[in-house]
């Protein structure tokens, strides 16, 4: 096994050990506070479960993940030994500390201020300096990102970068952007608090930089599932990427249109007008574009692989595509959820109906549909895709990992689709536990303890998962090198600057930052609102 | 060094309308909707609110406040505080750097006969202070000063303390032994009452009594801590809550609870919560 390929087994298999303790307490908190554990747990025990929950798959999951699949990437598709591999070696070490470092205080009862702070709820400085290590040497991994694509250009004059290397470099760019508002955060607001120097703590400014750094965070998390779509799945089908070019345009207003956003989890906050309200919703309507047009991309080059497997009318190619292989039925029942997801989304988007679910379960339902659902199934098949070249070995059979997806995907439908109704019905989120004796709580049980059995199903699925990568390291079938990226119809031979790299667009996203945010964080330092008392957690 | 600039030439060509048009296409989008928010759409709800234009901006930036749809009332009663107690940064830096030395010596020539040199009270009739939290002490004794809160004894001690002082006493106890709660009494406990502690009555509209007085709960910073505090005192508080007869707390929060609670569940909390000094 070659060493990058020992790298990347590292960092997968610290973010799926995290994903699979965050399965198991977060099937403890459904179950608590279903009315089936009604009696069980404290409310302290609860916050703790649920921080933990948070951060493992919030940041040790993700993080860990991308990590593992960028280096992957720059290796694989740009066909080129990895730049700086002890840096990524000691980045890795780094951010382990960090999860060390992070998760000891969460044991302890000493942060219960859940993955998203909460400030002026207080942890203890450990945790927010175990998170700071995680980002600190996930910088690292972007820089290592930069480099790679920059050198391979120097190499290969006037070529197209590799579009699997150029969205990947994309979520890097992407990921500096976005920690500049936590960062700003930890390191300006709360880690100060934390070690005592002041006793006070500015709501609304903490509030509005997290927001920065809360809606593109998604989207890093998202992007290696598009990255998967456009440079996997048509090869996975059989086929060809309908258009080189969507993809990086798609990348692109990724980059562009989820940083400016993030105030739209602000739209019950007072600290700001309604007219930066208005101008970031409209912004974040145009994330959807890139959406859409993945949709529409990655649906016509399965058409291409359907059609060329001998798919005939209107819509038979559907039934013709290669649905046993794991990719590409992940991304079909990825396809699903993202509908119910993305219609869920707009209703959060819009300032009105967002009143109405807003602090409710439909909001949690929501994120555990886009990203537990979308997202990590994406992850679930990218692992599939990559392990045997990790490895060299390949499955007996794929049946088990099938069985695996659709586990999944029918355990979120059953997790979510009741939250979201019981969202509606006013059922609050961030709670430890329900009194079902309330006659109106009462009617919510049912649907509470549905969802549940959906986050079983989930724990099964997310053994089973962890399973067949396991068993694989000892599978005696040795792997076939086959190819792993699509290459589009018309392959590009040569593609504008623009869709090349990133300068005209990270002006861009300055200029938008700074009409977007510049005012709303500037009023805090023109007229500095009251501070709220620092509420230590212990 | 020729060929690779000459092949870069025409992409360069290339690249300017990609430059030109997505910057326009980004920066219209970014205008119109700046346009619409800051300026269209509150004038317009202006209208409807009799507000004039620039009003309706400012209100919409957040310069002004309320609402550009909404005229905003204007309320000129005064509020009369429960509390003379202001959480300002000032207060809570003058608390976070009490000097414990002063305080022994204040305690030991002031508070030692009724709550004793750690904080242990010799009577029924006077809290321990031992291990309580530093803000919840500073509170009582600044609302005595006040008159917030009044006592036979408390009141006339607590003006005779300025406030560096109150803070060094309040710093001395809160630094003695933490209070946990006894796992004697909490066993001894009925579900009854540790499910009122635990989850409150909803029914009754009675938050869980540990919402607040857990240690690292989500309580006010002056909540005092209960865990191993004499029985007595906390149904003789908790019975002058309810009748309103002490009413410096914020919000009336206290007296809510306790008006709602039954006389069972008032002692029965208080035994929950008592005393168990080793």
């Amino acid at each position: 096994m070659r060493n990058v390929d020992r790298l990347c087994l590292a960092h997968f298999w610290v973010a799926f050990g995290a994903f699979l303790f965050a399965c198991v307490i977060g099937l403890w908190q459904m179950w608590v506070r279903s009315p089936l554990g009604a009696k069980v747990g404290t409310p302290e025990q609860y916050f703790i479960s649920v921080t933990a929950h948070g951060v493992s798959m919030a940041y040790v999951l993700t993080t860990f993940f991308i990590m593992g699949f960028g280096y992957f990437v720059a290796v694989t598709a740009l066909n080129r030994k990895l730049p700086g591999r002890w840096w990524a070696w000691g980045a890795y070490w780094v951010a382990l500390l960090g999860v060390v470092v992070t998760l000891i205080p969460i044991g302890l009862g000493k942060a219960t201020v859940l993955f998203t702070f909460y400030p002026p709820l207080m942890a203890s400085v450990w945790f927010y300096i175990g998170l700071v290590m995680v980002v600190a040497a996930s910088w690292v991994w972007c820089v290592l990102m930069l480099v790679a694509m920059r050198t391979w250009k120097q190499e290969n004059p006037a070529r197209p970068v590799p579009l699997a290397m150029f969205a990947t470099v994309a979520n890097a760019v992407l990921w500096l952007w976005t920690t500049v508002g936590v960062a700003a955060e930890l390191l300006f607001q709360v880690i100060p608090a934390a070690l005592g120097f002041v006793q006070t703590i500015d709501v609304g400014l903490s509030r509005t930089l997290f927001s920065w750094t809360l809606h593109a965070i998604v989207y890093f998390w998202l992007l290696p599932a598009y990255i998967a779509f456009y440079t996997m799945v048509p090869r996975a089908a059989g086929g060809r990427l309908y258009s080189d070019t969507m993809g990086r345009l798609t990348f692109i207003l990724f980059l562009i249109y989820s940083l400016p956003v993030g105030m739209h989890h602000l739209l019950m906050d007072p600290e700001h007008g309604n007219a930066t309200k208005f101008v970031q919703v409209l912004l974040t309507a145009f994330v959807a574009v890139p959406t859409l047009l993945t949709i529409f991309t990655i649906t016509a080059s399965l058409e291409i692989a359907g059609r060329l497997r001998g798919g005939r009318g209107v819509l038979g190619w559907i039934a013709a595509l290669p649905w046993e292989r794991p990719m590409v039925l992940a991304t079909g029942l990825a396809f699903v959820m993202l509908g119910f997801g993305g219609f869920g989304g707009i209703v959060n988007m819009g300032y009105g109906m967002n009143a109405m679910v807003h602090n409710t379960s439909w909001v949690t339902a929501h994120f555990h549909l886009i990203f537990g659902g979308s997202v990590v199934i994406m992850y679930f098949a990218i692992a599939y895709e990559i392990w045997p070249r990790l490895t060299g070995r390949d499955y007996k059979s794929l049946a088990p990992l099938r069985l695996q997806l659709w586990l999944w995907f029918v355990g979120i439908m059953v997790m979510t689709l009741p939250w979201h109704w019981l969202g509606l019905q006013g059922q609050w989120r961030r709670v430890s536990n329900f009194n079902y004796a309330d006659p109106i709580i009462a009617a919510w049980g049912p649907w509470v303890v549905v969802s549940f059995g959906g986050g079983v199903i989930l724990l099964v699925s997310a053994f089973l998962f962890t399973w067949n990568l396991a068993t694989l390291h000892r599978s005696t079938v040795l792997a076939a090198v086959r190819p792993l990226f699509a290459l589009a119809v018309h392959p590009p031979q040569r593609v504008p600057a623009a869709l090349n790299g990133f300068g005209l667009w990270n002006v861009l996203v300055l200029v938008l930052m700074v009409l977007a945010y510049g005012f709303p964080i500037a009023q805090f330092l023109i007229e500095p609102s009251p501070s709220a008392i620092v509420h230590r957690v212990r | 060094m020729m060929s690779p600039h000459r092949v870069s030439s025409e992409p360069h060509v290339l690249d300017q309308p990609w430059r030109l048009w997505s910057t326009v296409a980004v920066m219209s989008i970014l205008l119109i909707g700046i346009l619409l928010g800051v300026v269209v759409i509150p004038v317009v709800q202006g209208w409807g609110a009799g507000l004039d234009a620039y009003t309706a901006i400012c209100r919409a930036l957040g310069i002004l406040p309320g609402s550009p749809a909404q005229p905003q009332p204007l309320d000129k009663t005064l509020a009369t505080p429960v509390s003379q107690v202001v959480w300002t940064p000032l207060v809570l830096q003058i608390l976070a750097r009490a000097d414990v030395a002063k305080g022994r010596v204040k305690v030991q020539e002031v508070c030692v006969a009724c709550h004793g040199e750690a904080g242990v009270s010799p009577s029924p009739d006077f809290p321990h202070l031992a291990g309580q939290s530093g803000a919840a002490i500073y509170k009582q004794l600044y609302d005595y000063r006040t008159g917030s809160r009044t006592h036979p004894l408390m009141t006339d001690l607590a003006k005779s303390l300025d406030e560096p002082t109150i803070a060094d006493v309040a710093a001395y106890y809160a630094g003695q032994a933490q209070r946990n709660l006894n796992p004697v009494t909490l066993a001894n406990a009925p579900p009854s009452i540790v499910h009122l502690v635990e989850l409150g009555d909803p029914r009754r509209n009675i938050p869980p009594c540990a919402s607040c007085h857990r240690q690292g709960s989500g309580g006010p910073i002056e909540t005092p801590v209960l865990a191993e505090q004499r029985d007595e005192y906390l149904i003789q508080q908790m019975k002058l809550y309810a009748s309103s007869e002490r009413r410096n707390d914020v919000y009336a929060r206290m007296r809510l609870i306790a008006s709602r609670l039954t006389e069972e569940e008032i002692i029965g909390l208080a035994r929950y919560y008592r005393a168990g000094f080793k």
